[in-house]
């Protein structure tokens, strides 16, 4: 690989700063709007950098509503669908991955087809069956709605996995004494680990981001996600900008806390899903 | 005490649902190499093999003939279509691998990389739930005997292949298994090491008390290691015997090429018989066969006719002069220290003859260039002679 002239790595690096300031301003704005007066919300002349620092809003935020219920119920949404999605798409991508059966593509090929369809197109229909199951407006009816509209990925980013992975790994650990299910649990699932997380972090983030579902099936105020509840900041006359910034600042603080703590994994596993499947 | 026996072994490999529906009924087709039926690819048939407790069989041939699908049946990793498999008298069609009392060792190693070597090898004990301190000997002694002790702590990745390739063995051996099945595990390996690992197999086999079967496709692995070797071919048993047995009395056309490096010299020869004697003549030179393999002959009724007559290369030797010989034309000289493979044209057929550099005087041999004219004989001893459909006559 022939050696990058200087000038080039000027503009590479001058790249990469536009590109990461255009990412970084929508967070800075959330930042130092939550930080500003009521008064200064509204003021004419209004500056990116609040006059005066007003540390309390975020704190204030957790008080004006409940704040903390809609994270709880995001986490139980999120951490909910994920685990029924890897749970699920697991023994799913491994018989996809590793068995041969008749309808085997035509499985394949339906799964990813499900993935085709909008949430929102499917609204009234998913709503009748919630309903007509007694899980609208619950957490249980989130939970098994975000777990199906992210099986599809799932099944397709382990199944990738699986198959990057040698099969005479578990045959030998048939040889050694295991069965099929202890072959998968102590030998195939451990080597995958990248793929798995890889795909836990893109089910929970899903999850966690889901809107339109949440926002049809919850109508108890108390059983909201943070992204349906946050809206009570909206109000019909009033919008109080400084709180929905403050509580939106916190809504991304556990999707890059996930995101650092497994970014390695994250990137192996994106790879590894990427070579076969 | 831990015997074998394969009793009219058949794999057949079903069609995929598509390819069933396409395929008319009728007479069964020969595709690529492998007989292809209605119910589907038949990778294996008619495989009969007993081996014997403590015994080292080879199995050997090209890709795609099916011994490594026969060592996966041994070992229950692929069903067994037809047949029946004895693992110490009993049958073992329908049992699982774990229950086999089996180990294998596998080309690609297949360790556990989330493992260290240690827990690798101890793995198939703790399945086995033995006490750490059994765990913990039987471990060391593996180690200590294939010398990886120092490495028990390291992960796999942290090792070189012919280290890999040792924890392969070591975790098979811990278990101290009937029978241990090998499915090519030095092709992975450099020629260096590979030589080198071969003798480790050949000093592990002296070790520890097991039947081993082993596969590969390396003729030198076959000859150097196999108490027995079972030539294969598209699914079929081409010759079962020892080294001595096939290099020397090769079955057919098949064998006789595929067992012996550089492979046999084949030439059409006509086979004439006068008298209780036999003679071969290949152009205008003329072997006579020596007693015994007339005996042979004569005792099975082998009269006048065409033949494929097989002579290995360093059974051809050059002519004195004013002496009968098989003239030829020197194509390409390869030098390989103690002696040059000669690569000729002679009777309109590839030959190769390996010509010793010095004789056992100490004097050079005279050196050939390409083009030059060269003078070929051979006894009627080391004559192979095969039928039209390739079967060796004296068989």
């Amino acid at each position: 690989m022939s050696k990058r002239k200087p000038w080039q790595t000027m503009l590479l690096y001058l790249f990469v700063f536009v590109v990461c300031i255009v990412i970084i301003y929508p967070y800075f704005v959330m930042f130092t709007t939550a930080a500003k007066t009521d008064a200064e919300m509204y003021a004419a002349n209004m500056t990116i950098l609040p006059l005066e620092w007003q540390w309390s809003n975020f704190i204030n935020a957790w008080k004006a509503a409940p704040v903390f219920k809609y994270f709880l119920n995001s986490l139980l949404v999120a951490g909910g669908a994920t685990l029924v999605a890897i749970g699920c798409g697991i023994p799913a991508a491994y018989a996809m991955a590793r068995m041969r059966f008749k309808g085997k593509g035509f499985f394949l090929g339906a799964v990813i087809m499900s993935q085709m369809f909008s949430p929102v197109v499917l609204l009234v229909g998913i709503y009748k069956l919630m309903v007509g199951m007694h899980l609208s407006n619950s957490i249980l009816g989130l939970v098994l709605l975000n777990a199906a509209f992210n099986q599809a990925f799932a099944i397709w980013l382990l199944r990738g996995t699986f198959l990057t992975i040698s099969a005479e790994m578990e045959q030998a650990a048939k040889i050694d004494g295991c069965g099929t299910v202890q072959a998968l649990l102590r030998v195939l699932l451990p080597v995958s680990a990248p793929g798995i997380v890889t795909a836990l972090i893109f089910v929970f983030i899903n999850a966690w981001n889901e809107y339109t579902i949440a926002l049809t099936l919850i109508q108890d105020d108390l059983l909201k996600p943070i992204t349906v509840g946050i809206n009570i900041f909206y109000g019909y006359n009033f919008i109080q900008w400084q709180y929905l910034f403050a509580t939106s600042l916190f809504a991304t603080v556990p999707v890059i806390v996930l995101f650092l703590c497994i970014e390695k994994h994250l990137v192996a596993g994106l790879t590894a899903g990427g070579v076969k499947g | 005490m831990a015997t074998l026996n394969l009793k009219s072994i058949k794999k057949i490999y079903p069609h995929s649902g598509q390819k069933a529906s396409k395929k008319k009924a009728g007479a069964p087709e020969k595709k690529i190499n492998l007989q292809v039926t209605e119910q589907g690819v038949v990778a294996v048939q008619e495989f009969n093999l007993d081996i014997a407790d403590k015994e080292f069989i080879v199995l050997v041939g090209p890709s795609g003939c099916g011994k490594s699908t026969t060592l996966r049946m041994v070992a229950g990793l692929e069903e067994i279509s037809e047949g029946e498999l004895y693992i110490d008298g009993q049958l073992m069609n329908d049992v699982e691998p774990k229950n086999r009392d089996i180990a294998m060792v596998f080309q690609s190693y297949a360790l556990y990389p989330h493992m260290t070597v240690y827990d690798n090898m101890a793995f198939p004990l703790k399945l086995r739930k033995m006490s750490k301190e059994e765990i913990d000997r039987r471990v060391k002694e593996a180690a200590e005997i294939l010398d990886i002790t120092q490495y028990l702590d390291r992960k796999p990745k942290a090792l070189s292949g012919g280290q890999r390739q040792r924890v392969a063995i070591g975790r098979a051996i811990v278990r101290e298994p009937k029978v241990l099945l090998m499915d090519e595990p030095l092709s992975n390996l450099d020629a260096k090491l590979r030589n080198q690992m071969r003798a480790e197999i050949i000093k592990l086999r002296q070790k520890i008390n097991t039947t081993f079967m082993y596969v590969t496709h390396d003729q030198t692995e076959a000859m150097t290691l196999g108490d027995r070797i079972v030539i294969m071919k598209d699914g079929f048993i081409q010759q079962i015997g020892t080294p001595q047995e096939v290099f020397h009395h090769p079955a057919n056309l098949f064998v006789a090429g595929f067992i012996g490096s550089p492979q046999m010299n084949f030439f059409n020869a006509k086979l004439s018989a006068e008298g209780g004697r036999y003679r071969v003549t290949v152009g205008s030179y003329t072997a006579e066969l020596p007693e015994a393999k007339a005996k042979v002959l004569s005792g099975k009724g082998v009269g006048n006719q065409e033949v494929t007559l097989g002579v290995r290369p360093d059974h051809m030797v050059l002519a004195n002069s004013g002496e009968a010989a098989l003239v030829g034309r020197v194509d390409v000289s390869e030098m390989m220290g103690s002696a040059v493979h000669l690569h000729v044209t002679a009777e309109g057929r590839d030959v190769v003859v390996i010509v010793p550099t010095m004789d056992i005087s100490g004097n050079y041999v005279e050196s050939f260039s390409p083009g030059s004219e060269i003078r070929l004989t051979f006894g009627g001893s080391v004559c192979h002679l095969f039928d039209k459909e390739g079967r060796n006559l004296e068989f």
